[in-house]
């Protein structure tokens, strides 16, 4: 008795100690059978997602990362969103109710949204009650990226296009005064008249930058609204830790549409095995709670994906390629003991990396001295030819990248499959003869400076490409590595020109090589997205014809026109798309993209409970 | 009343404490903090919205101006909203310092009272086998890193390779015994690593007060090992002990850990505190600065008052 007695004691002893500390973490707790009540025909349906990183913020107004774009699509409703399955990616309707009616010259777009939808409640509205949808609210949700008090990362999209909008920010943002190119022409009709013809304004509306918010939630939590989401998408937010999770429930007035495999885009070569037919008919959201976490640490989130009764789905970490992948043969298959378990899919990313050098550096660009110009060109071509691709994508993405010529990546239809590869291609006798050419010695050569976020893979990619430039004669102490602290110091650097040679990524914001083509567009230089500073007459005016073009093949043509030119000009060392592996349990039905469908593809995820499994 | 004066007069002398900490820290954070503009902008920005961000964020306000709002901000403990999630910078605090809390706390103080009691018995037996044993312990503790011991008690404890009992990430809690199941990890990890540093130190201040008159003395009298141990040794080194232990706090609380929450996906004011350094959120980074200056005021009172209960000799004048 007295050891039973003794043992209760302590134990009462610990319950006392501890349970005010476990009292302390748990908040004001999250109840999700509560939140769903009256719409759970058993227990909830749970899937847990996972992301490499997470959003800054959930205004719309700041959906600049993949991150955002995850979490704003599945809590806002955008006009547009990609069909689930269809690659080449397909852009469909979502609130809208079909595809715009255009003006034949291009510049008036009549857009209808669905009547009878619904935002969620919530105390920003009377009685708490979250209502209709509207005309009006697309247009304010626009609006808000041009009222010069708020910060919005998105207004790029739609800046210099749309009639009357920038000058309405800068007369200072009345919200009652009209717009004349963004108007709710009623309650369901929205009509946009543009200064000249855009033909990606509609994948602009497929971007979280795009969601469409309540004011009356804008006006209740001020700058909150960035934590506090208010939208009428297929989950609504139940509870939010920034950098940590974020755990969705369904939106339970989320409109019945059954889903249609067909004309999501449905290949029975390209999708059998995934299970996914079992979910035709049935309408989004399939799960009950979405749980994203946010998890930066690769061995955390691998340890969390196979544990199985936690996270459900993981990208594959760079590390965990050779011990999953049976071979490195496409298809890609998994060993195995992983395909036991796991399902698995893996994708071209929808971007690329690529190496530039500043050509604002007058030790490398443009100079004022045409022959010494004439010379940098050929140190130019010279590095890029010393440029190891096959080894970068040995040594960093796993052997498994696409290595493609030029800046139009293989994800986009408008990439040239039989374009020379000889850009990408490494020829070292190529690469000395252009240094003797442009008369390089050891002696004259400039410092090439390499920037980069302090880090142990940006080093080494460093040190990769010093022992490329010591093979063509450069000395190790003319290749030099800039470091800087955190990725806003680098930023910042690259923004201002700074830097010599910068290694970057790309994502592409919609599926059109025309968001890579700028890249490299003159008048978008630093602080600009052209990083490289390149500025080529012909390649801008090129750039400026094809910009009001509707896909054509002669858009097409001169896309490729101008990636001939960039490519010609030495001006980046590019590129490589990365092969994307995702892997989730067995008992999801999914086929995951964490690319352009993005957020959009978690509406479409079902979770087999355990009697069906 | 004596008491009530010390403090008045303490937290008088704090505040060129706090000043000198607040100034060093906004300093650093001024010219060699990270530049948030940039990461705020969209695409493409026009020299009149870099200027407009930058005057949203302040950059564009003499340093003195920017210093003097900070003190505002102090005082009033309204630090704003973050200028990452937009969130205030209260609330946020208000969140994640419980959840810090909860984490921490059992990991610290398991890991204080088990370096004491090691540091006795090592003390106890100082250069028998058992000190060598304990001592050895230590300094694999103190040796591997912390990273290291996280990520294989991860392995060991939670994932499907290992024993697979705990969570491997999350803080799920309703429930004590939630608490239990998400917090056992992180404290074990803790407890492993703090031991090493604790014992070590806590063996040393023992010792020195193991060689004393009065010990010597005691043991001449024949007090019981029990007796000598906690009656005259461990009483007599609490000055130490408990210095070391006060000074702590201001981190546990404040900083938390970010190494435990960033692996165990734990929303704590560490992994809040780390991701506003490495972004250059600095409502939050001036939030944790000040409030750790405070806090370290208020523990250097406190531990003074401390210092007069364990030994009625200190004097608080």
């Amino acid at each position: 008795m007295i050891p039973i007695t003794v043992f209760q004691a302590l134990r009462k002893a610990l319950v006392l100690a501890v349970l005010p500390l476990s009292l302390l973490g748990c908040g004001a707790g999250v109840d999700v059978e509560k939140a769903l009540e009256g719409h759970l025909n058993g227990p909830p349906k749970i899937y847990r997602h996972s992301l490499a990183g997470a959003p800054a913020s959930l205004d719309p107004l700041n959906s600049a990362t993949m991150y955002a774009n995850t979490i704003m699509t599945n809590v806002y409703d955008t006009l547009y969103r990609y069909k689930y399955l269809a690659r080449p990616y397909e852009i469909t309707p979502n609130l809208a109710t079909g595809m715009p009616e255009v003006s034949e010259d291009g510049l008036t777009y009549v857009f209808r949204i669905k009547p009878g939808v619904y935002f969620i409640d919530d105390p920003a509205f009377p009685d708490g009650k979250g209502r209709e949808l509207t005309a009006a609210d697309f247009v304010y949700s626009i609006q808000r990226h041009f009222d010069p008090n708020n910060r919005s990362q998105g207004s790029w999209l739609w800046a210099g296009r749309i009639i009357g909008l920038d000058d309405w920010g800068k007369q200072g943002a009345d919200y009652n005064a009209e717009v004349e190119g963004l108007k709710a022409l009623d309650r369901y009709t929205i009509q946009i008249k543009l200064k000249k013809p855009y033909p990606q304004l509609i994948h602009t509306f497929a971007q979280g930058f795009s969601a469409i918010v309540p004011r009356e939630a804008v006006a209740r939590y001020g700058r909150e609204f960035a934590v506090h989401p208010v939208g009428s998408g297929p989950f609504r937010m139940l509870r939010y830790e920034p950098g940590t999770y974020a755990l969705m429930v369904r939106n339970v007035k989320f409109r019945q549409e059954p889903i249609d495999l067909q004309a999501e885009g449905f290949d029975p070569k390209l999708h059998d095995g995934f299970g996914l037919e079992a979910i035709q008919g049935k309408a989004p959201p399939l799960v009950d709670v979405l749980k994203i976490d946010f998890i930066k640490q690769s061995a955390a989130q691998w340890a969390s994906f196979t544990k199985g009764n936690e996270i459900q789905f993981t990208g594959v970490p760079v590390e965990q390629v050779e011990e999953v992948l049976a071979s490195k043969q496409r298809p890609l298959k998994l060993k195995p003991e992983y395909a036991e378990k796991y399902r698995m899919s893996h994708a071209i990313e929808a971007g690329f990396v690529h190496t530039d050098f500043n050509m604002r550096d007058p030790a490398i660009g443009y100079n004022d001295d045409p022959e010494r110009e004439k010379r940098n060109k050929q140190l130019r071509c010279a590095i890029r030819a010393a440029f190891d691709w096959e080894d970068r994508n040995q040594r960093f993405y796993s052997g498994i990248g696409v290595i493609f010529p030029g800046i139009i990546p293989p994800v986009v239809p408008e990439f040239d499959p039989n374009l020379s590869r000889e850009s990408v291609t490494r020829d070292l006798d190529k690469a000395r003869a252009l240094m003797r050419a442009g008369g390089w010695t050891a002696e004259n050569l400039p410092t090439l400076v390499y920037g980069g976020v302090a880090s142990v893979t940006t080093r080494q990619m460093f040190e990769q490409f010093r022992g490329w430039m010591k093979a063509i004669g450069f000395p190790e102490e003319k290749v030099v590595f800039d470091s800087y602290a955190t990725f806003g110091d680098f930023n910042k650097a690259v923004k201002q020109a700074k830097i010599m040679i910068v290694g970057m990524g790309w994502g592409l914001d919609y599926p059109d090589a025309q968001n890579t083509l700028q890249l490299f567009y003159g008048p978008y230089g630093s602080p600009g997205s052209n990083n490289s500073n390149y500025n080529n007459p012909e390649y801008n005016r090129l750039y400026e014809q094809a910009a009001v073009m509707q896909p054509s093949p002669e858009r097409t043509r001169i896309y490729r026109k101008m990636n001939e030119i960039m490519i010609d000009d030495c001006v980046s060392n590019t590129g490589l798309s990365r092969d994307r592996i995702m892997m989730w349990h067995k008992n999801v039905i999914s086929y995951a993209d964490r690319q352009i469908v993005g957020g959009f593809h978690l509406r479409f995820v079902d979770v087999l409970q355990k009697e069906e499994n | 009343m004596e008491m009530l004066q010390y403090t008045l007069r303490k937290l008088i002398t704090g505040i060129p404490l706090v000043l000198g900490v607040t100034l060093i820290s906004f300093v650093l954070m001024v010219y060699f903090g990270p530049d948030k503009t940039y990461d705020l902008l969209g695409k493409n920005p026009t020299p009149e919205e870099i200027a407009q961000v930058r005057h949203q964020l302040g950059y564009d306000q003499p340093f003195v101006v920017r210093y003097l709002d900070y003190l505002r901000e102090l005082v009033t403990l309204d630090f704003g909203y973050s200028d990452s999630s937009g969130e205030r910078v209260g609330s946020i605090l208000k969140r994640t310092i419980p959840v810090s809390l909860a984490v921490i706390l059992p990991g610290f103080i398991l890991g204080n009272l088990l370096g004491v009691v090691l540091a006795l018995v090592a003390a106890y037996h100082r250069g028998g086998w058992i000190d060598k044993l304990i001592m050895a312990g230590s300094v694999v503790g103190m040796s591997v890193s912390f990273l290291i011991v996280i990520i294989a008690f991860q392995v060991i404890f939670s994932s499907s390779y290992g024993l697979n009992w705990f969570p491997v990430l999350g803080w799920d809690v309703y429930s004590f015994w939630d608490y239990l199941r998400y917090v056992t990890v992180p404290t074990l990890a803790s407890v492993f690593v703090a031991l090493g540093y604790n014992t070590r130190f806590y063996r040393a201040v023992i010792v020195e007060e193991m060689g004393r008159d009065h010990v010597r003395t005691a043991r001449a009298y024949g007090a019981s090992p029990a007796e000598l141990l906690f009656k005259s040794i461990l009483k007599n080194s609490l000055i130490p002990i408990i210095t070391r232990i006060m000074f702590s706090i201001p981190l546990v609380v404040v900083s938390g850990s970010l190494l435990i929450e960033s692996y165990f996906g734990i929303p704590g004011v560490g992994k809040v505190a780390f991701d506003a350094i490495t972004t250059g959120d600095q409502p939050i980074l001036k939030a944790v600065v000040g409030l750790t200056a405070v806090l370290f005021v208020v523990v250097l009172i406190i531990n003074d008052i401390l210092y007069k209960v364990v030994d009625p000799r200190v004097s608080l004048k």
